[in-house]
């Protein structure tokens, strides 16, 4: 029994942390807010030149055999520095969906992938914002040429950089028909629109009007996307709290400092209990959210199984990345307020965090449908 | 990082539930309604003994003291599997803090003495530390002990004394030097509860038991009874419980009650369907399965921590203000999961779950014991964060 990490990992998370504050601080972060491309190529062919954007592929495959407990030390330093990047997307959602497939067709997209050379995301939700394979109802309908897929898809990361979009599309009406198909967003047919959003993050709605897919772009097996699509959201979701834990613990570092130097009523706020109490809830949310995110990790990586623990620890890192910003406003008070503090960047993204892969209410169903059984 | 148990604790595991099945019948665990009946008191003095002799009490204690040296790990096994059956081992204050204050610093001539008693249940002990005006601020405590030749005078006034008329002796706090500053005038005594100048009056608590206040008129404490050394008893009780062995394992005892919540929304129907199905109370119920889980995670790390050698995170107080906060927390949302019959208790036939949720909510408010969550609070932010005193 050992909950905690290893020496290795507290070893590439300081090679993360270094290369991050490197090649990208805060003000970097600030100046790819509503940028066109947002993010930064460099980073990201030097992320390809360590084998991060393969890390826990097949070694046949590009990677290198890490560990989702590996990738998820780096996601804390992700979080921990505010890296805008199509990292989450691309390596893990599209390229985690991509390696399990066996069609013999994508090959080439992936080891494009892996040399950092092309960035494919995963077009999944649909307006009426639900998640899960039950929220998938484009329609794609078999023609002579191949699939027809008309529909909207929205809050698609990085879509106006995307090689490829990978979309999830409905070929029966049954729980098992989701099948997911590459397409090129220069195809005819196909809108990218920039959404206005809290973070100015790329995130696009993207628009499908008569758009024929060959059969030769389809992912998987018809009818069987989810069965490739799902394991590869469990994990991306265990890296999305992972880097709310790092997120937590730089507003916990950001809070402790701040109520430590300024004073009013002749002594430091930090001597205040009131003040003292919200710096322990920010420790508390972001300590439990990095304990069951560890534990989803390790049981993905010792191939248990993991629904639960992946939802426990989604459902509290959602509800704990909303108390943890609020108290760190609450401690810095009208300085948090102010675009030239740092407190609300991470503020704006957590709203993105919150809702990403499943909000609370989705993993509590999942959590109490496990409890059910 | 591994969550897994090795297969020679999960043996251990085996043999523990093994004993329980032979030991422990059902209607003989401690119960939701645990108070002064003499048939309980006589199964929890019988039972606890027994666990004695199998050497469980000090299982992780040094072998030459009464132990049987053995993991943090497994002792942690043991009280799970305990608290799984609500099993009356009782004896906390000898076993977890009079044990843990003699390894922590007894002398070889006092652990030889008391703690092979202690591992076998030779005497009961009461807890002395808390008084009327000393809580939260422990280390401001009064009651005094003056020597008089080779013995000790104990003059004052302790209070919340659980179970103190059950008890034969007292582990005692009390003032041996007011010149001293409070953390380092305070020493530690076996204290014999029948000698002349004790005495007690009751108190009861709303969860049925018996507490009292304890005083000390001129009580003549021999000075062999001091235990380790006089001014240092206040780190003593600081370190003791772990010292002694004491992991607690409230994550099962949570476990086990909302198993039988759920069982209870999975039979139940209101407003025309199952409770289980309601989103509400599945969103509830997911709120109190996360207690339960991290609970269960903060004491694997922290046994985790102990036995690889690592100093506590945070002070060693994030996982303690988490249970103590949780606990009334787990209650509500479990009697508002309940409903109405939620305020009905063990002998009402229409009282849910063997009135469970009432009799959690009324201990619920037991979390204070050990510091309050205010002060635990506190030592997070400043030892553990670093924060200004």
């Amino acid at each position: 029994m050992d909950t905690t990490l290893d020496d290795s990992h507290d070893e590439l998370g300081r090679i993360a942390r270094q290369l991050f504050d490197a090649r990208c601080p805060l003000t970097s972060v600030r100046q790819l807010e509503g940028d066109s491309l947002g993010y930064l190529p460099a980073l990201w062919a030097e992320m390809a030149g360590l084998d991060w954007l393969s890390l826990t592929y097949p070694e046949a495959l590009g990677g290198s055999g890490g560990t989702l407990v590996d990738l998820s030390v780096i996601y804390q330093e992700f979080g921990r520095a505010l890296v805008p990047s199509p990292h989450l997307a691309s390596a893990v959602i599209a390229g985690e969906t991509l390696v399990q497939d066996h069609s013999g067709n994508h090959g080439d997209l992936l080891a494009s992938m892996v040399a950092g050379d092309a960035i494919v995301v995963p077009a999944l939700m649909e307006p009426d914002a639900g998640f899960g394979p039950d929220a998938v109802t484009m329609a794609a309908r078999t023609t002579p040429a191949g699939y027809r897929i008309d529909g909207t898809k929205v809050l698609v990361p990085y879509a106006h950089v995307a090689e490829r979009l990978l979309v999830a599309t409905r070929t029966q009406a049954s729980p098992d028909g989701i099948t997911l198909v590459l397409v090129d967003p220069a195809t005819e047919g196909v809108a990218v629109t920039a959404m206005a959003n809290i973070a100015d993050a790329p995130l696009f709605e993207v628009t499908f009007d008569q758009v024929v897919v060959p059969p030769e772009h389809v992912v998987g097996e018809i009818g069987r996307g989810w069965s490739l699509l799902g394991p590869a959201l469990d994990r991306a979701t265990v890296l999305r709290c992972a880097e709310i834990v790092g997120a937590g613990k730089a507003l916990l570092d950001l809070s402790v400092a701040y109520a430590q130097e300024r004073k009013q009523f002749g002594r430091p706020i930090g001597q205040f209990q009131a003040v003292q109490f919200l710096c322990t809830d920010i420790a508390i949310a972001s300590h439990l959210t990095e304990l069951l995110c560890h534990q989803a990790a390790w049981r993905l990586d010792t191939g248990l199984p993991a629904r639960r623990e992946v939802a426990l620890a989604k459902s509290y890192a959602s509800r704990a990345v909303q108390r943890i910003v609020h108290c760190a406003h609450e401690v810095h008070a009208g300085v948090a307020f102010m675009v030239e503090a740092d407190v609300q960047l991470y503020t704006r993204r957590a709203k993105h965090w919150e809702y990403d892969l499943g909000e609370a209410r989705y993993h509590d169903d999942v959590i109490a449908a496990g409890m059910e059984v | 990082m591994d969550f897994n148990f090795t297969a020679d604790e999960n043996a251990f595991r085996k043999e523990v539930q093994a004993f329980l099945d032979a030991e422990l019948p059902s209607d003989k665990a401690f119960n939701h309604e645990f108070n002064e009946d003499a048939d309980l008191w006589a199964f929890a003095f019988e039972f606890t003994k027994k666990v004695g002799a199998k050497g469980w009490i000090g299982l992780t204690w040094p072998v030459e003291y009464g132990g049987l040296g053995r993991t943090q790990t497994e002792r942690l096994i043991l009280a799970e599997e305990f608290t799984a059956r609500d099993a009356p081992m009782v004896n906390m204050i000898g076993w977890g803090l009079a044990a843990g204050a003699l390894l922590v610093g007894g002398s070889d001539e006092q652990k030889k003495r008391f703690l092979p008693g202690i591992a076998a249940f030779d005497r009961f002990w009461a807890e002395g530390l808390t008084e009327p005006d000393s809580g939260s601020d422990l280390a401001s405590l009064s009651t005094r002990a003056e020597r008089d030749g080779d013995d000790w005078m104990v003059t004052g006034q302790k209070t919340y004394t659980t179970w103190g008329h059950h008890a034969d002796v007292m582990f005692l706090a009390a003032r041996t030097d007011p010149d001293a500053p409070p953390h380092r005038g305070i020493s530690v005594f076996c204290l014999d509860l029948k000698a002349p100048g004790v005495s007690m009056s009751p108190l009861y608590n709303m969860a049925g038991g018996r507490q009292n206040h304890t005083f000390f008129d001129g009580v003549r404490v021999p000075g062999d009874m001091l235990i380790g050394e006089e001014g240092k008893g206040w780190s003593y009780i600081m370190n003791a419980f772990y010292a002694g062995g004491g992991v607690g394992a409230r994550h099962i005892e949570m476990r086990v009650m909302l198993d039988a919540v759920v069982e209870y929304c999975k039979a139940t129907t209101r407003g025309g369907g199952l409770l289980i199905k309601d989103p509400m109370v599945r969103s509830q119920l997911a709120e109190l399965e996360l207690m339960v889980e991290t609970e269960r995670l903060l004491t694997y790390e922290s046994l985790s921590n102990a036995t690889n050698g690592r100093p506590p995170q945070f002070g060693g107080a994030l996982g303690v203000v988490v249970s103590k906060e949780n606990k009334p927390l787990f209650a509500q949302i479990m009697s508002q999961i309940v409903g109405p019959l939620a305020q009905l208790r063990q002998g009402s036939r229409w009282a849910p779950v063997d009135g469970g949720p009432e009799a959690w909510y009324r201990w619920s408010y037991a979390n204070h014991a050990g510091g309050t969550s205010q002060v635990k609070r506190m030592v997070l932010a400043t030892r553990g964060l670093g924060l200004p005193r």
